[in-house]
């Protein structure tokens, strides 16, 4: 089109002129595309965990409390002869002990120095990886029955409760999303058509010097599209500000290394720019198409 | 109105026709068939009209409130489509005209309101440009041509201004230019002095005379009889939807 320039700046002139409704429209989107990112954030972290549970593929073995290491090497011996068994490490009860002063830090680790030695509570264990997921459960009952094996740190009740709850955030938010989508929606359409409304003389001078349909439209779509960016710059935003703040206060109180913001804020920013610039264009097509079918068609009004 | 003013005007539609005789050229005849229109809610607005008008003709059409003559208009922009007959406009009938050709049709023609519809936020200059946007005129076009158009008008001096800003008249005239920017073949004025002074509306009537001169065909609804006794040109008559009175002079011919 030939002058393309000239309606994209009809476009802004409209945003600037109705400025009340589209700020409205602004914080309407805003909210929608803030539950959807954060809903889409918490999914991922999910699947991460889960893909890091999945990912180290094993689970620990420990022997029954007070058995001497002999036993337990053969107890070993035993685990590595089962069928889907990748690996059997042995992990000595003062090695656990070391790890676990380690991970207290400095400070709270004296609180273990007399459980060292003859002393140490922990008992002897085995990381155990197996070759194929899949016969997680029969390879865990098996390993179950072997003499010598005190308990078994099963990962499998987690990885279900996580996939559980994945579940619900995404059903429960995908309903949440379309409904907001819908709302959006129709506050932009809206706020489209109360400008369309006031410039309705336009319009019709418009249709009467020769104004194709297209001419009528594309500032209205262009309205809709600059709402939309920005809804989608502001709420990727606070989106990065919300997440830094919330993942450093869950780290510090849960052992949980959370997606950093760095690995998906390129994308994220993205998406978000896109999703508003889509809802924008959609808003407004819908509105001038309405309104162009059925009231302002080839209307010149005489 | 002072004699140098008639000459640039003259010279200027002369330059006119020249500079853009490719646009719209061929015969706009406008020829109505046995038309009629029924609104949906049942009202009879025109009944089997039969009217032929000729390229270059300056046509009064004139009719009490409610008589049809929006009707007409209606019909001849296509902004309602016959419930029978057939409508010319050139060589193109508008019942096979398809809704995304009608604002090509409506570029051969320029309006005149009555209330003038200029935007107020604009100024002159940007109301006339505003129609050249809308054909897609590039801005060099539009520095051309605008300043001109206002000139024909003489109107150069209130560019600037805001319809507020100006007299019934001068809007009026504004919108006249605006008509007359893209260059049509077919002029329609609907009242074009229904809100200027009588004084003014002769001038604005000499306007439309000058325009018809230099081959642009002009339909001009009014309901002031002084105007077309003046004018002494093709008046048609509707009354309750048909055509009651067709002549070249008032009161010469009456069907």
């Amino acid at each position: 089109m030939k002058n393309f320039r000239y309606l994209l700046k009809e476009g802004v002139r409209n945003i600037w002129s109705n400025r009340t409704m589209s700020l409205a429209s602004v914080g309407v989107l805003v909210s929608c595309l803030l539950l959807t990112g954060a809903a889409v954030l918490f999914s991922m972290n999910i699947n991460a965990a889960m893909k890091t549970i999945e990912g180290t593929n094993s689970v620990r073995v420990y022997m029954k409390e007070g058995l001497p290491v002999l036993s337990a090497v053969k107890t070993g011996a035993e685990i590595k002869k089962l069928d889907n068994i990748a690996s059997c490490r042995f992990i000595p009860k003062d090695d656990a002990m070391e790890r676990m002063m380690d991970m207290l830090g400095e400070k709270d680790a004296t609180l273990l120095n007399g459980m060292t030695g003859k002393d140490n509570p922990l008992p002897d264990a085995y990381q155990i990886s197996f070759r194929d997921l899949s016969k997680y459960k029969t390879t865990v009952a098996r390993i179950q029955k072997i003499s010598g094996v005190g308990s078994i740190n099963d990962y499998s009740d987690i990885a279900a409760k996580l996939t559980k709850l994945d579940r619900i955030v995404t059903t429960g938010g995908f309903w949440i999303i379309l409904l907001l989508s819908l709302v959006s929606l129709f506050i932009i359409s809206n706020t489209i058509r109360v400008t369309m409304f006031s410039r309705r003389l336009e319009i019709n001078i418009m249709k009467s010097v020769g104004a194709t349909d297209w001419f009528v439209r594309v500032p209205f779509i262009v309205e809709g599209m600059i709402i939309g960016l920005i809804s989608g710059a502001v709420s990727s935003g606070i989106l990065h500000l919300l997440y830094g703040s919330l993942t450093r206060t869950i780290t510090s109180i849960v052992h949980f290394s959370p997606i950093a913001m760095s690995a998906l804020s390129g994308r994220l920013t993205a998406a978000f720019l896109l999703a508003g610039c889509l809802f924008g264009a959609l808003g407004g097509i819908i509105s001038i198409g309405r309104y162009l079918k059925k009231e302002g068609g080839e209307i010149v009004d005489w | 109105m002072d004699a140098c003013r008639w000459a640039f005007l003259r010279f200027g539609l002369l330059w006119e026709k020249r500079d853009r005789t490719g646009y719209g050229s061929g015969l706009q005849v406008i020829v109505f068939q046995n038309v009629s229109k029924v609104y949906p809610n049942g009202t009879q607005a025109l009944n089997h009209i039969n009217l032929r008008v000729e390229d270059g003709e300056f046509v009064f059409i004139v009719g009490a409130s409610g008589a049809g003559k929006s009707t007409f208009l209606k019909l001849i922009t296509c902004e309602e489509r016959p419930t029978e007959g057939e409508i010319l406009v050139g060589e193109q009938k508008l019942s096979n005209l398809r809704r995304g050709d009608v604002p090509y049709l409506r570029r051969m023609m320029g309006m005149v309101f009555q209330d003038f519809r200029l935007i107020s936020k604009m100024t002159v200059y940007e109301n006339v440009a505003f129609a050249m946007h809308v054909v897609g005129a590039t801005s060099r076009e539009i520095r051309r041509r605008v300043p001109y158009i206002l000139g024909l008008v003489n109107l150069q001096d209130k560019a600037r201004c805001h319809p507020r800003e100006l007299s019934g008249g001068e809007q009026q005239r504004v919108g006249l230019a605006r008509a007359l920017v893209n260059n049509p073949k077919l002029l329609i004025a609907d009242e074009p002095t229904g809100n200027v002074d009588p004084a003014l509306s002769f001038e604005i009537v000499d306007l439309l005379n000058e325009i018809n001169k230099r081959g642009t065909t002009v339909l001009m609804v009014t309901h002031e009889h002084s105007l077309v006794k003046r004018f002494q040109r093709r008046v048609v008559e509707i009354n309750r939807g048909s055509v009651v009175a067709d002549s070249c002079n008032w009161g010469v011919a009456r069907a």
